[in-house]
């Protein structure tokens, strides 16, 4: 056998692991760049949506009027109870 | 040194440089990550305490509106009776089941806007004659969607039909079918406002003036001179005001 048939064998394993190597960098460092520009959209989506949340606290205004609009719906109620007839 | 041996470092040393290239533009790209989520994480931490207080606030605001939706429906039972769920079905389709569950009842649920219109349903709800079962609620709807009107009014009956009713009057100069009768005394009163008989005035002559025409017209009567308990009202004057 010759001696030199290990040698040429590593040197076939190498360079078939080169190329397979180097795609396999490429496609993380495709992943990793493609995360900032999404990130930074996030950060101006979540700046906005925190902004608009400056309005929740119209909720507790709007809760004052639901529970007096519920008032006034039950005394309404309260006259048709009267006004109409049973069935 | 053997051929082999060169081409195997130079292999080697092909691929350590790739993995430093490549290794190192990633790592410069998890930096950019690392800044980057340290802008977006205080923005997130606002909206997670902005939205804190929303669970209570809506809770309350379920709480109020439930508590008018339960009183409401229970009304709704009280006046429209065994009615109740076929016109909840009718206004919104599919929740006439969940009314009768929510106020306890079963049964089976019978649309009442398949057999009437809305407006005729509510009618008939509020005690107004609507015919109850003027068709089947399996059959087609008995609606037109174009004369819907018509279609409603037919539910009712009435010799002849919908369409039998008396036309109203045709009022005119020349009416054929003038509902008021012809007058005895046309253009003339034969009472004045007391209620007194009025001396009927003698004619002019048909023609104008029948002497020659050289008179000038009779002046008309002078108007009998105001006295001091003339009566200017009928009221109270009447026979059957007396």
């Amino acid at each position: 056998m010759d001696p030199d048939i290990p040698l040429w064998l590593m040197v076939i394993v190498l360079a078939v692991v080169i190329p397979v190597l180097a795609s396999l960098l490429k496609g993380v460092l495709k992943a990793a760049t493609s995360i900032p520009p999404k990130i930074d959209a996030i950060a101006g989506v979540a700046a906005a949506a925190s902004k608009d949340l400056d309005a929740v606290v119209i909720l507790l205004t709007t809760q004052n009027y639901i529970s007096q609009i519920t008032g006034s719906v039950l005394n309404y109620g309260g006259s048709l109870n009267v006004a109409l007839p049973d069935y | 040194m053997k051929i082999q041996v060169a081409i195997i470092l130079l292999e080697v040393v092909l691929i350590v440089l790739a993995l430093a290239v490549y290794l190192i533009a990633t790592i410069i790209q998890l930096f950019k990550i690392n800044a980057g989520l340290d802008v977006v994480l205080p923005a997130v931490g606002e909206i997670v305490a902005k939205t804190a207080p929303i669970n209570g606030v809506l809770d309350a605001i379920v709480k109020n509106l439930v508590t008018a939706r339960d009183a409401l429906e229970g009304l709704h039972l009280k006046k429209a009776g065994a009615d109740a769920a076929g016109l909840v079905e009718s206004v919104f389709p599919g929740e006439g089941a969940n009314f009768l569950r929510r106020v306890g009842r079963s049964g089976k649920v019978v649309n009442v806007g398949t057999v009437y219109t809305r407006g005729v349903g509510i009618l008939a709800s509020l005690g107004r004659g609507a015919p109850i079962g003027a068709a089947h609620t399996k059959g087609p709807a008995v609606r037109d969607p174009k004369y819907s009107t018509t279609a409603a009014s037919m539910l009712y009956p009435r010799p002849g039909g919908a369409r039998s009713r008396p036309k109203s009057p045709v009022v005119g100069r020349e009416a054929a079918h003038s509902p008021y009768e012809e007058a005895l005394t046309p253009g003339e009163r034969p009472r004045d406002a007391t209620g007194r008989h009025v001396e009927a005035a003698p004619r002019a002559a048909p023609g104008g003036q029948a002497d020659g025409g050289d008179r000038p017209p009779a002046a008309a009567p002078a108007p009998p001179p105001p006295t001091a308990n003339r009566i200017t009202s009928a009221k109270g004057t009447r026979p059957w005001e007396r």
